[in-house]
């Protein structure tokens, strides 16, 4: 009688742990659905994120209106084009955050013996736009410059709206220097990028390829805009100084500011251009004489050294 | 006085070992976005596509939250969540670490969640490391919630 008790005592414990186990097993396979369903589910709102982003959602394109008045575009080309030397001396190094790189060992770019200077940028990029304001404040020492535009970076990109000149359709003579100005973009969007502007040359792109790369440029300049090859002599890739400094500025403010030598913007943007003018004079050999002789020229003395005319 | 021992958790060995390795790179690349927000030590330069463009993003308006960037949120979500992922945490079964730990994971995915949809239909550009880290965090997540599966406390 006490055997079969305890037998049937037995029995119970072990279908009660076997009930148990189930119940355990019940239970994790429970848990790991939810953990399934929690995870599928996060999946699946990424999906759905990225299906709605690339059936066309996303913000509405805008632009901020260009100038396109002749009068007002004449007006601000001319106060680049023609600051005063004296202004430009006073100004002497200003405030610039990098200068173009000297690089050695290259030969020598030219196009019909004189040295050729490439910009290579996109009207969109917000450093391309600060760029070109003390490009076209040095180049304008060295020649001329006719059909710049005036314009903005794209209203949708970082630094929205940096008022700026662009180089695409404008063309530049001197007696001294070859100016190639590449815009690849403009300002307006075309899908995930930019409405394409102009084409490079296959030389150009090569110089691109080659000098907008280590060890011409560090690595993590590489491949960005704006990119500024003077003559294989020294390249700059991003601008010499932030475009907040321009922001919420109208491009006449801009030339504007050019002028006064106690200004922020001057200081930024003259001051980078006489780091290119004194630069240009490396290059050119000193000419023309009484540009490369100057004390804003002079400010830069000892950064370039190593760049020769040849 | 009556004292109860509780057996630990059994946790699979591979769990604290990919959770944590998870946390910590996501640490690393939130660290790197800090350091790059406050020392402004970012390229003056535009990438040549305009997808992915990390200035654009790291420079809009939803790269700060309540006035604090979203790199420093970053760092704030994994300290936490390399601690949670330790493997003596992992063995740890009281509720609060286990469910604080799913809690944590499942508030960085709601805020990825946020951010990725701040990328694609706002700002219209993608930062490649902010992705990176977004990817960890929908990573770190799926390794806790499958884990803590796993590893919970036999009733």
């Amino acid at each position: 009688m006490k055997d079969v008790s305890k037998r049937d005592r037995t029995a119970r414990e072990r279908a009660r742990q076997i009930v148990a186990a189930q119940k355990r097993a019940q239970e994790r396979r429970k848990r790991l659905l939810m953990a399934a369903g929690a995870v599928g589910l996060v999946l699946v709102v990424f999906v759905v994120l990225i299906v709605v982003k690339v059936s066309g959602g996303g913000p509405s394109k805008t632009a901020a209106p260009a100038v396109s008045d002749s009068a007002s575009v004449a007006a601000v080309v001319q106060r680049v084009t023609t600051v005063p030397p004296d202004v430009l001396d006073k100004i002497g190094a200003g405030k610039v955050d990098q200068l173009p790189k000297v690089i050695t060992g290259q030969p020598r770019l030219a196009v019909n013996g004189k040295p050729l200077v490439l910009y290579f940028g996109a009207e969109y990029c917000p450093f391309c736009a600060a760029q070109r304001w003390p490009m076209v404040i040095a180049l304008s020492r060295f020649g001329t410059f006719t059909g710049l535009k005036v314009t903005h970076s794209a209203a949708d990109d970082s630094y929205p709206n940096t008022p700026t000149l662009s180089f695409h359709g404008a063309t530049y003579t001197s007696d001294y220097l070859v100016f190639q100005g590449v815009e690849t973009t403009t300002n307006l969007r075309q899908g995930n990028g930019y409405e394409p502007l102009d084409q490079p040359t296959a030389d150009q792109q090569a110089l691109v390829a080659k000098y907008d790369a280590p060890p011409y440029v560090d690595s993590e300049s590489a491949g960005t805009i704006p990119f500024v090859d003077f003559a294989n002599k020294a390249v700059q890739s991003g601008s010499s100084y932030g475009p907040p400094t321009l922001a919420g500025m109208t491009p006449q403010q801009v030339a504007d500011a050019l002028s006064d030598p106690t200004d922020s913007v001057a200081q930024a943007i003259d001051g980078t251009a006489n780091a290119i003018t004194a630069l240009l004079c490396q290059i050119t050999g000193n000419q023309p004489g009484n540009v490369c002789s100057g004390a804003a020229v002079k400010a830069y003395a000892g950064k370039f050294n190593g760049v020769s005319p040849n | 006085m009556v004292s109860v021992r509780t057996k630990p958790v059994a946790v699979p060995a591979w769990l604290p070992i990919v959770s944590l390795a998870l946390a910590v790179a996501g640490l690393l690349v939130a660290g790197y976005l800090t350091i790059e927000h406050f020392t402004a030590s970012t390229t003056l330069a535009c990438p040549e596509t305009g997808v992915v463009n990390c200035t654009k993003v790291t420079t809009s308006e939803q790269s700060k939250v309540l006035g604090i960037p979203v790199a420093v949120l970053g760092l704030v979500f994994f300290v936490p969540m390399v601690i949670a992922c330790l493997p003596r945490l992992w063995r740890d079964q009281r509720p609060a670490v286990r469910y604080g730990r799913l809690g944590l994971a499942g508030l960085g995915v709601v805020f990825v969640f946020y951010l990725v949809y701040a990328e694609l239909f706002v700002i219209d550009a993608i930062c490649l490391w902010c992705t990176a880290v977004h990817v960890l965090t929908v990573a770190l997540f799926a390794v806790i919630a499958f884990g803590s599966a796993l590893a919970s406390p036999p009733r």
